[in-house]
């Protein structure tokens, strides 16, 4: 896992969220996680890179912060977590990850990536199987969004 | 007025965009996966269809090249998160006559929406 892997996922991060929700974000310490790990934020998003690279990227968000940021896009709140609620966030996953796969193609690294899946609840066991993560937390003024990659490269 | 068909995995994507062309006047349908936009291209025969490519089922991609075996004409422009020029060459060489990244602008939905339908 390098982290030249983690940085194009980060930078399509701070764009997104400035464009979607005008976020004012502040990067946290960046750190190694362990391949299996309980999840401790209620929502994670997991999207599957496949191609010269390969893996999972992850991006963890409690339900308060999903609100928050989903009703700041459809500009009403957002009482409940809903369906919608999981789809939008689904698709800020969905949408940062097709970013940075862009920047990868553009260093070199051709990679698709599958549709989002959704883990809602904590204490959940995710395990990327023996590819260790880098982890970034983003501090928002709607709350954080922690964005965690574990990628290899095709030999 | 024209009708648009809306093929998108993400429900709060496809209401977004729905909202949008509603709100300009146009009549919307819409598909949750390629194989759905297919059956309703069919069914609908749209004026011009806003396509993901990443869905489950079938891609957009396959969808599109679908979509021209039915119709040769059919006006398709890619709304995606997948930017790649490796993407973007693949959409084109289906069938699609525009491509919008997302995040979108929405003029810039309604702008390739309007170009479209005009030019045919």
């Amino acid at each position: 896992m390098k982290v030249e892997f983690i940085n194009p996922f980060v930078n399509a991060a701070l764009d997104v969220l400035k464009q979607e929700i005008a976020a004012e974000i502040t990067r946290g310490k960046m750190s190694l996680e362990e391949s299996s790990v309980i999840t401790e934020d209620d929502i994670t998003v997991m999207i599957g890179v496949t191609g010269q690279l390969s893996g999972v990227v992850m991006y963890s968000i409690t339900e308060r912060t999903a609100k928050n940021m989903v009703a700041k896009m459809l500009g009403q709140p957002v009482p409940v977590f809903d369906d919608m609620v999981e789809s939008a966030i689904a698709e800020l996953g969905n949408v940062i990850s097709g970013l940075a796969s862009a920047q990868l193609e553009i260093n070199g690294y051709i990679c698709e990536i599958v549709p989002p899946t959704v883990v809602v609840g904590r204490g959940t066991i995710i395990s990327t199987v023996n590819i260790k993560k880098l982890v970034i937390p983003l501090e928002t003024q709607y709350g954080n969004l922690r964005i965690a990659v574990g990628l290899k490269e095709k030999v | 007025m024209a009708k648009i068909l809306v093929v998108d995995d993400a429900a709060f994507m496809r209401m977004r965009v729905v909202k949008l062309l509603a709100e300009n006047g146009y009549e919307v349908i819409e598909a949750a996966n390629g194989q759905d936009g297919v059956d309703k291209y069919k069914a609908e025969k749209p004026d011009l269809v806003l396509m993901d490519i990443t869905m489950p089922i079938m891609d957009g991609i396959s969808a599109v090249e679908e979509i021209k075996k039915i119709d040769s004409n059919a006006n398709i422009v890619m709304v995606s998160a997948l930017g790649q020029q490796t993407m973007i060459l693949k959409s084109v060489k289906a069938g699609a006559k525009d491509f919008i990244v997302k995040p979108y602008q929405p003029e810039k939905v309604l702008a390739a929406v309007s170009r479209v339908i005009k030019e045919g």
